[in-house]
């Protein structure tokens, strides 16, 4: 035996193989058993329902992108302060409470300029 | 409790990067936005300074390095050097692109809050002794650069550049993580010192295979970062197609930083397997040099041959770590190799930067970068021409200009050790400088002695003036240039007090 570490990776790799033959055997079998009768309307996009209109590429406003982006980056502001509004407590017993509540407010501090800026440069502004 | 003092130059820095962008905000001229920057950076040399010459200052009550955060976080001799070659750097590289933005009319504030977040990841990176702060720092320095390099936004070859340089910096991320990774795992250990305590375990045990994969893997990482060959494609493209002051910076600042974390990494997480990573790094060296100068041979565009010619002088500043890969090194080898790239790393910063601060003032003249639409630059622009000799026989390692000390102590490292292969090593360099030398000095005699073509509006350039930023900052780096070839006791001094970092051996 190589070792331990090694070992386990061997797991991985038959069950890898093993999904693969699942899948593949699957495919085959399918193509090999089902009948294969192509018409205009089977090989279309949706097969029942309202014909598709249009090309495939479609644009979206660039807005949506950066409304994006912003609840993005308040998404993980709201996550980093939970954990921290947890600990608050047991730092301010430490006596350290000025200290953490400090760092905090220089965290909201930056990302809330990053929101000024934002305004600022009227990437808010939707016209 | 957290040493401020010790602190201060990146929390100047991150100050200045606000600042810069409240600056942008506000309805003044945007030239402030630079203005701003630059006091910052000046005003991050104090701490540096005060941090320096600690036990010669009466408020300053504390000798030898200070250790943070449980040892991953180390302000020494080594990391205070570093901090100064990176400000002093980025001072020049900010005056290059005063004038190039403002006559190009691209977007200011962003890119000096962009360049500044990069120079604040290069200041972490020399501090940082443990794997996860340097990814940290790592990435600041990168991130905002992918963005520099697509500063021109309606040019393909820009977009090209910018794309290409992502592409190829989050892979080299990738690998270095993964190489981290098996590090982490095998030895359990994120600090440095604790990596190499681990490391003598590990080597005797069932894992030594698992913990080489993962050292070279760490290396190659940053082989992307500082474009050695094999790992050089994006370079000639990136540098190219990016406007020209953030080529520079690439080329100094952002390489730089992928040799400080190579130095960092090598000399003390992996410092129980010297031969690996002198071997991994002899190779790295000797293609760099070869391939870097062949191909730079061919060139006809002075921003590309500048590309190769960084490529190549990657080599030469790790041709030092190649003098590892004798089995009997001593720790004053080692130390010796450390002091060669520390020298190199700060001469080929005035050398680079020097040579693209010419690159810009004559492109802004003449529209092209074109190696033949330069010939005659001496009888229109002598004082340009001649910057542009000084620059390049000093790349090229030509006395008295500082290039050859860099060049000097650079042979000394790998001789020293008296090893058959470092002494091959040698022998490959020297080869190389003749390379090199010919398609520098190819570039300035087509500057002094041929006739100006066709075509070049010869009247109408003279009439041009320089930027002034960029006037300050060419008179900066020939001053380095001239005054370290001349007194080269300067530099070393700096490089000798940081070389005690690798006397761990």
């Amino acid at each position: 035996m190589p070792n331990q570490y090694f070992g386990d990776y061997i797991t991985v790799l038959v069950f890898m193989a093993v999904g693969a033959i699942i899948v593949g055997g699957a495919v085959v079998a399918a193509s090999l058993l089902a009948p294969n009768h192509p018409n205009k309307t089977k090989s279309e996009i949706y097969e029942c329902g309202i014909n598709p209109v249009g090309g495939g590429w479609s644009q979206s406003h660039i807005r949506y992108y950066i409304f994006a982006l912003l609840f993005l980056i308040f998404d993980v502001e709201a996550i980093f302060i939970f954990p921290w509004a947890l600990k608050v407590e047991s730092f301010a017993e430490a006596g350290m409470g000025g200290f953490i509540f400090v760092e905090m407010v220089i965290f909201i501090v930056i990302l809330l300029l990053g929101l000024v800026y934002a305004i600022r440069k009227g990437v808010l502004r939707w016209e | 409790m957290i040493d401020y003092h010790a602190l201060a130059p990146e929390l100047i820095l991150a100050g200045t990067v606000m600042a810069v962008l409240i600056v942008d905000m506000l309805p003044v001229r945007k030239h402030w936005t630079a203005v701003v920057g630059l006091l910052g950076l000046f005003a991050t040399v104090v701490p540096i300074l005060t941090l320096g010459f600690c036990e010669s200052l009466d408020f300053c009550d504390y000798s030898g390095s200070r250790e943070m955060f449980g040892g991953s976080y180390v302000i020494d001799a080594f990391s205070l050097a570093l901090k100064g070659l990176f400000i002093g750097s980025a001072f020049v590289a900010v005056l290059l692109s005063v004038g190039y933005l403002e006559s190009n009319r691209f977007w200011q504030g962003e890119f000096y809050f962009l360049m500044l977040a990069s120079v604040l990841g290069a200041l972490v990176m020399a501090s940082s002794r443990d794997l996860v702060t340097m990814f940290v720092g790592l990435e600041l320095v990168t991130g905002p650069t992918f963005l520099m390099a697509g500063w021109r936004k309606g040019e393909a070859r820009s977009n090209e550049a910018a794309l290409k340089f992502f592409i190829i910096g989050v892979l080299s991320a990738a690998v270095l993580l993964f190489g981290m990774s098996l590090v982490y795992g095998v030895t359990g250990e994120l600090t440095f010192t604790g990596i190499r305590a681990g490391s003598v375990g590990v080597l005797d045990g069932d894992l030594s295979g698992l913990f080489i994969i993962g050292v070279l893997f760490t290396i190659l990482g940053f082989a992307f970062k500082v474009s050695a060959v094999p790992f050089h494609f994006w370079t000639p493209d990136t540098y190219e197609g990016a406007p020209t002051p953030v080529t520079a910076y690439l080329s100094v600042i952002s390489k730089t930083a992928g040799f400080v974390g190579l130095l960092a990494i090598c000399y003390l997480a992996f410092g129980e397997v010297t031969t690996l990573w002198g071997t991994g790094l002899w190779v790295l060296a000797a293609l760099s040099m070869t391939v870097g100068n062949l191909i730079a041979l061919r060139q006809t565009n002075v921003v590309r041959l500048l590309g190769y010619s960084s490529i190549a002088q990657g080599g030469f500043i790790l041709v030092p770590f190649g003098a590892a890969i004798a089995a009997d090194v001593t720790g004053s080898d080692l130390e010796e190799a450390f002091f060669a790239t520390v020298t190199y790393l700060v001469i080929y910063a005035f050398m680079n930067l020097g040579a693209f601060g010419v690159v810009i003032a004559v492109g802004n003249r003449l529209r092209s970068a074109e190696i033949k639409d330069w010939a005659g630059l001496f009888s229109y622009a002598p004082g340009l021409a001649t910057m542009l000799g000084l620059f390049f026989f000093s790349l090229a390692g030509i006395p008295p200009l500082a290039g050859w000390f860099a060049k000097f102590v650079m042979f000394r490292s790998v001789l020293a050790s008296g090893s058959g292969w470092a002494g091959a090593l040698a022998v490959v360099a020297a080869v190389n400088s003749v390379i090199a030398f010919y398609y520098y000095s190819k570039v300035v005699v087509s500057a002094f002695m041929e006739k100006v073509p066709d075509g070049v509006p010869v009247a109408e350039i003279r009439e041009q003036r320089t930027a002034p930023s960029l006037q300050f900052a060419l008179v900066l780096t020939t001053i380095g240039v001239v005054v370290i070839g001349f007194y080269p006791t300067l530099i070393s001094g700096l490089a000798e007090a940081a070389k005690t970092f690798a006397s761990g051996f």
